[in-house]
């Protein structure tokens, strides 16, 4: 023992206390460094030196410097971010499609309104050509507005399809950095202390993973950490890195569908898989909200233009001679979408076809379905309604939910599947087709007189077209035989006058007489030898019979048994009722985050007050070790003057 | 529990961030004064805003509708009471016309002011609507109605009327054909005249008689009592001697209760609730028909009428007397239908008067839900403005005193 060990341990302490100083001067330089650690030194007492008066202390050792990290705080924050990452993505599509469906003048209820009011005036002046012009004007306007919704939600769908393809490009390369950081934590294994630093930036590229895909880790033995998606995917493993490729959908190419590439083949990942995440968020919009805001755009203009072209074609125009309305306004045709996967013949051009017609608009349900064979029973197909999972064992040429599903030969096999979809694309090419005023339907084609020598007070209410096989060429005449609305009916050819065909019938208030496609409804009673006939229209250009019709179809119960006052309002408010709910889930996943990273920085962040002081404690202790330094220096120094 | 320095700053950031787009929120809504502006504001609110925006919009479309029903309406009111007047004063000219002291020459002259009324009361029935229609021409408009035809003047529209797209039934023509060529013959219910079997020579006539009793008149004329009311016919048979004249009525070939009855001048015959006179000097052989009236009279046919028998040279005071009573007759049965007609079309314009308030009602109560679903309460909204505005000014104080503070201001250089 000498002077020599209390020189030892003076530089064993400027040591320790050194390198204390250089960790706070780290923590101080790497506050604000994202997903840094703060480090602190482990300090050890040196093992003490015996002798024969007893152990004496050597001074103290530099054990390791470790990181303030908690595994599950991380993995917690983790986990957060990519439901939070979700959300955000989500909510963030969801404002772009509220844009798409304004509420008030801007909007299309007021447009399809403001079409079917200006049927009012044309009820007003069937005659006058600025009168049918602004009613051609308003059809325009309305087929318009739909066809650009339609066209914004293509570009919402662009938009998705571009977001998604830079997700995967980020995590690609986000999963070959973590290969790579694994790499070099494997290589520092050996020396028994850990990689801090590296830690850390492995620990952020996971937490920036976690903002894209929802993932899980795995430590393994030799450092690495196994990184998987949320359905058990791999994506890290040790050093290998898969790679994820933006695929188009295996029905609907203008879809996108994530896949991952395994030995040089792309295996298409289900929508499970991804989980939360922003590349999750986005892909749930563009697979529920998107679809459902398609569809309810595509009921909504398919029943107007069916109803407002059905009206058309039951009434007579202004041409000469008047002829029945053509269509007013055309809509995309439905479309059955074979799976890319589905069988082709040698000209690559699928075998199993089907199609699909829209037979009752009424009743048509905003909704996708999925098409697959029965192979409980042969012959027999399953459709599922994708909006609610309803599945329904059909045959081909059923009508189902307002439309006609057609299978055509060869039948598909078991293994093939297709997806309908009858309102997807029927607003986008929506337009007026009418450019002729004149071609507006205004009249109706029959007209009923009540006899002039009637004696009972019946008169005509309304005479409404009901149906295409109305026939104007035949004349209706109906005679009430007695008091108590018993009648028989005639239908004479116009010209000819020969007998069509006849009946009898009774008539009770408030029911209308139904015959030739029309139906007749009166007001008052009828006496017995009254007559109502109904004929051909004697003068087109003033009967308003169809406009009046067409008027009223602002009640009619056109979308799904709603009018399209209503089905517009519903929509909105469905739009509005999502982008709520989802403006809410971001806000509390959001939150959650939030507090996930505040916890973890409490654990794991730095405190500069907290290193002040540190540094403040050290250089003291330097400065007492340098002491130590001086004391040993001048022993040597009195050793020295006694040998002098 | 730590606080990182790194996560104080971000977390005090996102926070005056989050203070800062409320204050903007409220500022921008004071702004625009609404307070739904996008559906997910409130979508509820937002759905009944939609509906009621529709239903305003729908209240202006049908008040266009009741413009238009109320201008043809008035129109046609108008015209009907030209219509009036010129009836009325066809009434003079015949009443003058039928003046016993007459010459030929002047009874030409008076139909010569009758043809010329005709002419006019022609033109009115046959008025346009302003608008390409016509306001008497029913269903059928697209030409004039009334056509001066072989036979007299013919309807060329459709019976019938035409409504608007208004919520309630409001007319826009009306059906000419009954007011004009069609209202009930005789005095409405019955039609009295001379019996076509036999020329009555002696000069007596009979009036249009009226209906005392009705309830009597309608038992006795009507299913089951007759089959076939449309051919029902009284017949008034005059016998004995020109001194002390009787008669009979049968109805239908049957005998009634007026068998051989003396006639006694002055006094009414009365018969199933009917009352009519017969005045003059009644001789055996003399008859008279008694028929319920059919919807045949026409304004026009009874001015030719009348015109032709004011032409008609030399004839005896009483076939003078007779035809300007059966005109006079006519011209009250149309005048009665014309009246009723404008009765109607007034009734309509009183209805359109009473729908244009019910728009009004419905228009108001549409804006009113509107403004209640999607405008801001300005009180509400400006005292959350100036609390938001104090707690953003706490905050950034706070903020700014909290981060201010560091253990290095106070350690000695």
């Amino acid at each position: 023992m000498g002077a020599s060990t209390l020189m030892s341990v003076g530089m064993r302490a400027m040591a320790a206390n050194f390198a204390a100083l250089q960790t706070a001067g780290h923590n101080i330089a790497n506050a604000n460094v994202e997903g840094y650690s703060r480090q602190q030194v482990e300090l050890a007492t040196a093992q003490g030196q015996y002798t024969g008066a007893g152990f004496f202390g050597r001074g103290v050792d530099v054990e390791t410097v470790t990181r303030s990290h908690n595994a599950f705080l991380t993995r917690e924050a983790g986990a957060a971010s990519s439901q939070s990452g979700a959300d955000a993505a989500r909510l963030a599509q969801l404002d772009r499609l509220e844009a798409v469906f304004p509420t008030g003048e801007s909007g299309l209820g007021y447009a399809a309104g403001e079409f079917l009011n200006a049927m009012v005036d044309l009820a007003s002046r069937p005659q006058d050509s600025a009168t049918r012009q602004v009613v051609l004007a308003r059809a325009n306007d309305v087929a318009s507005r739909f066809s650009a919704a339609a066209a914004q939600l293509d570009g919402l769908q662009t938009g998705v399809s571009q977001d998604l393809q830079n997700g995967v490009a980020a995590v690609n390369g986000l999963a070959q950095r973590i290969a790579q950081v694994n790499g070099s934590i494997a290589q520092t294994q050996g020396s028994g202390q850990p990689p801090n630093d590296l830690l850390d930036q492995r620990d952020q590229l996971i937490a920036e993973l976690s903002a894209y895909l929802q993932v899980t880790t795995i430590a393994a033995d030799d450092g690495t950490l196994g990184v998987f998606m949320a359905g058990g995917q791999r994506l890290v493993l040790g050093l290998q890195a898969s790679s994820l490729r933006l695929l188009p959908d295996a029905f609907d190419v203008s879809r996108s569908a994530l896949g991952v590439v395994e030995g040089g083949t792309v295996r298409p990942l289900t929508a499970g898989v991804v989980g939360s995440g922003s590349l999750g968020g986005l892909l749930r919009f563009q697979n529920e909200d998107l679809v459902a805001a398609r569809n309810q755009l595509g009921q909504m203009a398919t029943a107007l233009s069916a109803a407002v072209n059905a009206r058309q074609a039951l009434g007579l125009d202004l041409r000469t001679p008047a002829g029945s309305g053509g269509p007013l306004l055309a809509v995309g045709t439905p479309l059955a979408l074979p799976a890319s996967t589905n069988a082709r013949n040698g000209a690559g051009n699928f075998i199993a076809t089907v199609s699909l017609a829209v037979a009752d608009a009424t009743a048509l349900q905003a909704s996708e379905y999925g098409l697959r064979t029965d192979s409980a029973t042969a012959g027999r197909y399953l459709l599922t309604r994708l909006s609610d999972g309803l599945e329904r064992s059909i045959a081909s040429g059923d009508t189902v939910d307002g439309f006609t599903v057609t299978v055509g030969a060869p039948a598909p096999t078991a293994t093939e599947r297709f997806l309908l979809q009858p309102l997807t694309r029927a607003a986008s090419p929506m337009r007026s087709v009418l450019s002729d005023p004149r071609g507006l339907a205004a009249a109706s084609p029959l007209e009923a007189v009540r006899d002039i020598a009637n004696a009972g007070t019946a008169r005509v209410a309304s005479l409404a077209v009901v149906d295409a096989s109305v026939n104007p060429q035949h004349t209706a005449s109906i005679d009430f035989t007695d008091a108590n609305g018993s009648y028989s009916w005639t239908l004479r050819d116009r010209s000819s006058n020969a007998l069509v065909s006849s009946g009898t019938g009774s008539w009770s208030a408030g029911t209308p007489i139904a015959l030739n496609g029309f139906e007749l409804r009166l007001d008052g009673v009828p006496a017995a030898g009254d007559t109502f006939s109904v004929a051909g229209t004697s003068s087109p250009q003033a009967s308003n019979g169809n406009a009046l019709a067409m008027a009223a179809l602002r009640d009619a119960a056109l979308v799904g048994g709603r009018s399209m006052t209503d089905a517009y309002a519903s929509l909105i408010a469905g739009v509005g009722v999502k982008v709520q709910s989802a403006r809410a889930s971001a806000d509390i996943s959001e939150g959650v985050a939030a507090s996930a990273r505040t916890r973890q920085a409490g654990e794991a962040g730095v405190n500069l007050d907290e290193e002040a002081a540190r540094l403040l404690q050290f250089q003291q202790s330097y400065q007492a070790a340098a002491k130590i330094l001086q004391v040993a220096q001048s022993l040597f120094d009195t050793l020295l003057d006694v040998a002098r | 529990m730590r606080i990182a320095t790194a996560q104080t700053f971000t977390t005090g950031i996102d926070q005056l961030q989050q203070r800062q787009r409320d204050l903007a929120r409220t500022q921008q809504q004071l702004t625009s004064g609404k307070r739904v502006e996008r559906a997910s504001d409130d979508p509820g609110a937002a759905a009944r805003a939609e509906r009621a925006l529709a239903s305003e919009v729908r209240g202006q479309a049908s008040q266009r509708a009741l413009e238009t029903s109320r201008h043809a309406m008035t129109l046609t009111e108008g015209a009907l009471g030209d219509a009036g007047e010129l009836m009325q004063q066809v009434r003079e000219a015949l009443v003058a016309a039928g003046n016993g002291s007459y010459s030929d020459a002047e009874r030409a002259g008076a139909a010569d002011r009758l043809a010329a009324l005709r002419q006019q009361m022609l033109g009115i029935a046959n008025r346009g609507d302003g608008a390409g229609g016509f306001l008497f021409a029913g269903q059928g408009g697209s030409q004039s109605p009334f056509v001066d035809a072989l036979g007299g003047v013919a309807f060329r529209g459709t019976a019938g009327e035409v409504k608007v797209a208004s919520d309630e039934a409001l007319t826009r023509s009306v059906d000419g054909q009954a007011a004009w060529l069609a209202s009930p013959s005789g005095n409405g219910l019955f039609k009295t005249s001379n019996a076509s079997i036999a020329p009555n020579a002696s000069g007596t006539w009979i009036d249009a008689g009226q209906v005392r009793d009705l309830p009597a008149f309608y038992a006795a004329t009507s299913p089951p009592a007759v089959a076939n009311p449309a051919a029902l016919t009284y017949r008034l048979a005059f016998t004995g001697s020109p001194a002390a004249p009787t008669y009979s009525v049968t109805k239908d070939g049957a005998t009634t209760a007026l068998t051989n009855v003396v006639y006694v001048s002055g006094q009414a015959i009365a018969i199933d609730g009917m009352e009519f006179n017969v005045q003059g000097n009644p001789a055996s052989g003399d008859g008279f028909e008694i028929r319920l009236a059919t919807p045949s009279l026409s304004v026009f046919d009874t001015l030719d009428r009348a015109i032709a028998a004011l032409k008609t040279p030399l004839r005896s005071n009483a076939a003078v007397t007779q035809g300007v009573q059966q005109a006079l007759s006519d011209i009250d049965g149309s005048m009665a239908a014309l009246q009723s007609l404008r009765s109607q079309v007034g009734e309509v314009l009183n209805h359109a008067d009473m729908v244009e308030g019910r728009i009004a009602d419905q228009s108001l109560s549409a804006r009113t839900e509107r403004s209640s679903a999607e405008d801001l309460d300005m009180l509400q909204a400006l005292s959350l403005f100036e609390a938001q505005k104090a707690g953003y000014q706490a905050a950034l104080k706070t903020y700014a005193s909290v981060q201010r503070l560091s253990l290095f201001d106070f350690l000695n250089p």
